[in-house]
């Protein structure tokens, strides 16, 4: 679950990272369209062999401009290879329609800016998409440059390459180092993602961990000294006292292990681990519960239940234990015997004013009683 | 088992002022072990005991049914339901005593619910109190009534609320009179109130006017209690 919101948490990043490249596309395209070409394309107006041409080629230029970057950022689907192809045409096009002498100034427009535009149709498939159209685009301009013959062949064919290298290497640089960089971010972020993923299982497993020790450490007070005391024969097992707190450390010790089974209403699974021991020193408990218990937590279970759990360890007639519960207020009590319990005849005191405790004897009865409030 | 006329052959007491009971139970053992306990008190008198509600009653009337609520197999919630309405008294005891059940019973108009288990004293008391159209609340009743979740519950004070609770926790009215320090009597009384509260909700049945009539006479409640479920919140000190 957290493994999955993680990774989507890494695709976010990457994505991120990746809409800076695809908004630097979009500007230096469109920069160079509007930048470059239109003076261009004004000024070569007159000298264009049919100017209409040159301008619908510019405008269809923009128009794959558009659906390029739509698809860019919305996803919409656009035909990719057709858009190509119309870019190449247009190239061939205006190739066709430069004067004398402008293959290599800003008339022949298209030719320069190609590249840009391909890069906005095949941003995210690769390098070898974007080289196929520059080679095709350097096929068509060695073919305008030779139809053109000038004279001055050596140079045209210097110059040529030069246009070549610069107008090609840019765009593939940019691809190429943009591929580079979502690589990285990808990553990253799962190497994020895995940290944070063992992080909090690690501070899952601490928890566990510290919940253990502190039960194992209620265990020991409980049980591990009387044990020894037994073991050692400085406590006679004949001795009432023994026998009591005896039957205490047993009740805290079913209480404890009940509490971390995984049941539906576990206050009154852990209470019934405690009856479930007095009943076995033949003691007969009635364990009656009214109302449905709200969800509570295993601090709050632990002080409503032990109070009652220590008095009823020490039961020796009958006890009646009774549970009532309503979504703001749970009262536990346990009735039994004045032979029971603490001598003490009254206290009660606030356990952090979460969990109120009651404890009465008088020459009949033992009453006690534990209270939770919804703060 | 058919009914058969217990009472035939046995001396009434003076001037008929025995309450004549009726038992209903399809367990033999039960029958016999409940009809020993009323027989043993001075104030009641057996008079039918039977498996069946109807044949029972032909053998005579009698002030109050002790009704068993499961007989062969089924609840008889519907059978109270029309004894009430008809003015029969009925106090129906049962081995179910989840909340839900026990505030049903109540109701279809019983005067009083009792648990199987809670034994000869309870059983008498509530018979006696029945026959003279006055509450008794044993603790089972107390406990479904404190812990009614129901939207058409009666309005408690807190006093009668935490009487309620204390009596179904402890059993014992001198132990809850020490801890609320109040005396056994009020803590009767805000017990009682508590328990003429439901007589006012629900369905109405002739069992129920006559709770009420005598909370009134008895000046458990005034008789502007009763009127409105707003009143009910008022003054929650118990009548002198």
């Amino acid at each position: 679950m957290s493994a999955e919101r993680l990774r989507v948490a890494g695709a976010a990043v990457v994505s991120n990272v990746d809409r800076g490249g695809r908004m630097a596309a979009v500007f230096i395209a469109f920069g160079w369209h509007i930048g470059v070409n239109v003076p261009g394309l004004v000024g070569g107006w007159d000298d264009y062999r049919v100017p209409w041409a040159a301008l619908a080629g510019w405008v269809l230029f923009s128009l794959v401009g558009v659906l390029a970057t739509a698809r860019l950022f919305y996803g919409f689907a656009v035909p990719v290879v057709p858009l190509l192809a119309v870019l190449l045409i247009v190239d061939v096009l205006v190739i066709a329609v430069v004067p004398d002498g402008g293959f290599f100034n800003a008339y022949n427009w298209a030719w320069g800016t190609i590249g840009w535009f391909a890069i906005l149709l095949l941003y995210d498939r690769g390098v070898a998409a974007l080289v196929a159209v520059l080679a095709a685009n350097a096929a068509f301009g060695l073919i305008g440059v030779v139809a053109a013959n000038t004279g001055s062949g050596a140079v045209d064919l210097s110059r040529f390459v030069m246009y070549v290298y610069g107008t090609g290497v840019l765009p593939i640089a940019l691809v190429a180092a943009m591929g580079v960089l979502r690589d990285t971010a990808r990553s990253a972020a799962a190497n994020e993602a895995a940290r944070a993923a063992l992080e909090s299982e690690r501070l899952g497993a601490a928890h566990a961990q510290r919940e253990r020790q502190h039960r194992l450490g209620i265990v020991s007070e409980a049980g591990g000294a009387l044990l020894h005391d037994l073991a050692t024969g400085r406590a006679d097992p004949a001795d009432p006292d023994v026998q009591r707190a005896c039957a205490l450390a047993a009740a805290q010790l079913r209480r404890l292990i009940a509490e971390s089974d995984d049941v539906p209403d576990p206050l009154l699974h852990e209470l019934r681990a405690c009856v479930d021991v007095a009943e076995r020193q033949g003691v007969p408990v009635d364990l009656i519960a009214v109302g449905e218990l709200p969800v509570l937590d295993v601090a709050i279970r632990r002080r409503l239940a032990e109070p009652l759990a220590a008095t009823l360890a020490t039961a020796r007639d009958w006890a009646r234990v009774t549970v009532v519960a309503q979504p703001d207020e749970v009262v536990v009590s346990l009735t039994t015997p004045a032979t029971a319990g603490p001598a003490k005849e009254s206290h009660s005191w606030p356990m952090d004013g979460v969990v109120d405790y009651w404890y009465e004897r008088d020459e009949e009865l033992v009453w006690t009683q534990t209270r939770w409030r919804a703060a | 088992m058919d009914a058969d006329t217990v009472a035939s052959g046995m001396t009434y007491g003076s001037g008929g002022a025995r309450t004549s009971v009726a038992i209903v139970d399809d367990h033999p053992v039960v029958l016999e072990g409940v009809r020993s306990w009323l027989a043993a008190d001075p104030r009641l008198e057996v008079v039918a005991t039977g498996d069946n509600v109807d044949a029972v009653l032909t053998v005579g009337p009698a002030d109050v049914i002790l009704l068993d609520l499961r007989l062969h197999g089924r609840m008889a919630i519907d059978k109270v339901s029309e004894l009430s309405a008809a003015g029969q008294r009925v106090v129906v005891y049962s081995e179910h005593h989840e909340p839900s059940t026990i505030l049903a019973v109540l109701d279809a108009g019983a005067v009083a619910f009792l648990a199987k288990h809670e034994g000869r004293d309870h059983c008498v008391e509530t018979v006696l109190a029945a026959a003279a159209d006055r509450p008794y609340v044993p603790p089972s009743l107390a406990g479904a009534m404190v812990g009614d979740r129901r939207s058409s519950r009666p309005a408690l004070s807190d006093k009668e609320r935490e009487a309620l609770l204390l009596w179904f926790q402890s059993m014992s009215k001198a132990s809850v009179a020490k801890r609320m320090q109040i005396s056994e009597h009020t803590v009767k009384q805000y017990v009682d109130r508590a328990r003429i509260k439901y007589a006012r909700a629900g369905r109405p049945a002739a069992t129920k006017s006559a709770l009420l009539a005598r909370a009134i006479e008895d000046g458990l409640i005034r008789p502007e209690e009763i009127g409105t479920y707003r009143s009910y919140a008022s003054p929650d000190r118990p009548l002198p």
